[in-house]
């Protein structure tokens, strides 16, 4: 008698277990469950623009993305209030035009005053930084050929078309180590076809040229941030560095650099070969970057 | 006892064949817009990872869509608004869940298309405002339904600021646009 109500209550609890456990079941399905499209993301907006006051960044533009940049540099501040801190004195103007040909490739265009420059440009995407799991920096390659289209006739010896050519191969690794710091680091080699006093470089000497640049950015608001850059002369020790300190302010679209360096250049063939000014000296220039961004198409 | 041990297998069974004909529907797939009608632009966010479920025995409308998934047009404005205003990293989800108040008998007796009302927790930045959701019920494929809604949010109800330079503008206010095809599950 006992062993049967034992096998009753037996048979109740688990019928009632049971029909617990059909209606939790039936409820758990109540609400979706929420699940990411992407759990380990590519890290964004490393830097705000393709450009780090001179230097290359790893942000690439997407497929039908077009980037427009006017960058200046003015003549030294230590040229006194007569001549505006060197706003008076002939500045360098680049224009700069890129192109998404897909979310890993651009292409680029530029024509700078110095040396009446003109670059055809490539950066190509080797790897992006992941949020978790995967590569902790975004690296990538940035090619350029330019032209020297000076006038260039009055010299004794003519200058060919390839004489006119410089090389230039780079890389840009950097990290978003949070929403406020970024570190970039870019290796740099320049070839000069022919150098001589005709070109604006500080060795006519010397054609090949490798550097080690870096640089930084952190956000002191959440669109504004402090930015610094270096370019330090690996091949040939005997030239001075190069010394950025800058400031972003970031609208959306458009991103607007300003900034004191050593240098006039504004490319980096020019960065790295160029001449540089004197920190002690005051030897500062003034220049921005106003950078804009359109879609052209799908 | 023996008859309780009935009665309860009774209604175990009485379960398992009400779960065989509930009327449960999740998405195949389901697209959503966020429009922002601007005095000088007017742009979308979309997505197509929108995420549905209707259930028509608890009266259970549910959705969501990973706002990581929205896109602009301009990757640079995506990663903006992702980063500067959604902040995605720590709230991903843009999410809806309540009850249909009208047209869900209707849709039960399978008098299609049906114009329905939805009440319930529209969820952004894990901020929850009641909203009540005006759309219709259609015939979907093979034997599914198909939702389509719209309703109006206001970014500032969700902590959400805009940007005070602009390069965009965005409107204050912004009109969501769901469809969702959605199939029976059991």
């Amino acid at each position: 008698m006992i062993k049967t109500r034992k096998k009753d209550l037996f048979a109740v609890f688990f019928s009632t277990l049971l029909f617990l456990g059909l209606s939790v079941a039936e409820e758990s399905k109540a609400q979706l469950e929420r699940t990411l499209a992407d759990d380990n993301p590519s890290v964004e907006l490393t830097f705000m623009a393709p450009k780090h006051i001179n230097l290359y960044t790893t942000e690439l533009l997407s497929r039908g993305e077009f980037h427009y940049s006017i960058m200046h540099t003015f003549g030294e501040i230590n040229s006194g209030y007569q001549n505006l801190w060197g706003i008076d004195n002939g500045a360098n103007v680049r224009f700069y035009f890129e192109y998404g040909l897909n979310d890993r490739t651009n292409l680029a265009f530029s024509r700078t005053s110095q040396d009446k420059l003109i670059q055809f440009i490539g950066r190509r995407s080797i790897t992006e930084q992941k949020r978790d799991s995967g590569s902790p920096v975004s690296v990538n390659m940035n090619l350029s050929i330019g032209v020297n289209t000076s006038d260039l006739s009055f010299l004794a010896d003519s200058y060919s078309f390839s004489d006119r050519l410089n090389y230039t191969v780079s890389l840009s690794a950097a990290r978003k180590f949070s929403e406020k710091l970024s570190i970039l680091i870019s290796p740099v080699y320049t070839h000069f076809a022919r150098t001589g006093p005709e070109v604006s470089i500080d060795d006519p000497d010397t054609q090949h040229y490798f550097s080690a640049a870096s640089g930084f950015r952190y956000n002191i608001l959440p669109r504004a941030a402090i930015t610094v850059q270096s370019v330090v002369p690996i091949s040939n020790p005997d030239l001075t560095p190069n010394l950025g300190i800058g400031f972003d302010v970031e609208t959306g679209g458009h991103v607007f650099q300003m900034f004191f360096t050593t240098s006039r250049a504004l490319n980096e063939p020019y960065l790295i070969a160029g001449e540089n000014g004197s920190l002690l000296d005051s030897e500062l220039r003034f220049g921005f970057n106003i950078n804009r961004l359109f879609k052209l198409h799908d | 006892m023996n008859k309780v041990t009935t009665v309860l297998f009774a209604i175990l069974f009485g379960v398992t064949v009400y779960n065989a004909h509930a009327q449960e529907y999740t998405s195949a797939e389901g697209y959503v817009e966020f429009v922002s009608t601007a005095p000088l632009l007017e742009f979308k966010g979309v997505s197509d990872q929108l995420h549905g479920l209707i259930d028509l025995d608890q009266n259970l409308v549910d959705y969501y869509v990973d706002l990581n998934t929205l896109e602009t047009g301009i990757r640079r404005r995506d990663r903006d608004m992702r980063n500067s205003y959604l902040e995605t990293d720590r709230f991903p989800f843009a999410e809806f869940t309540g009850e249909l108040t009208k047209g869900l008998e209707q849709i039960r007796a399978g008098d299609l298309p049906a114009n329905v009302e939805a009440s319930g927790i529209f969820t952004m930045r894990d901020i929850g405002r009641d909203v009540a959701v005006e759309g219709t019920i259609s015939a979907g494929e093979g034997g599914g339904l198909l939702l389509e809604a719209s309703w109006i949010v206001r970014l500032e109800d969700y902590d959400i600021d805009r940007p005070s330079v602009l390069f965009y503008e965005l409107s204050e206010e912004q009109t969501i646009n769901i469809r969702i095809q959605l199939k029976q599950t059991n």
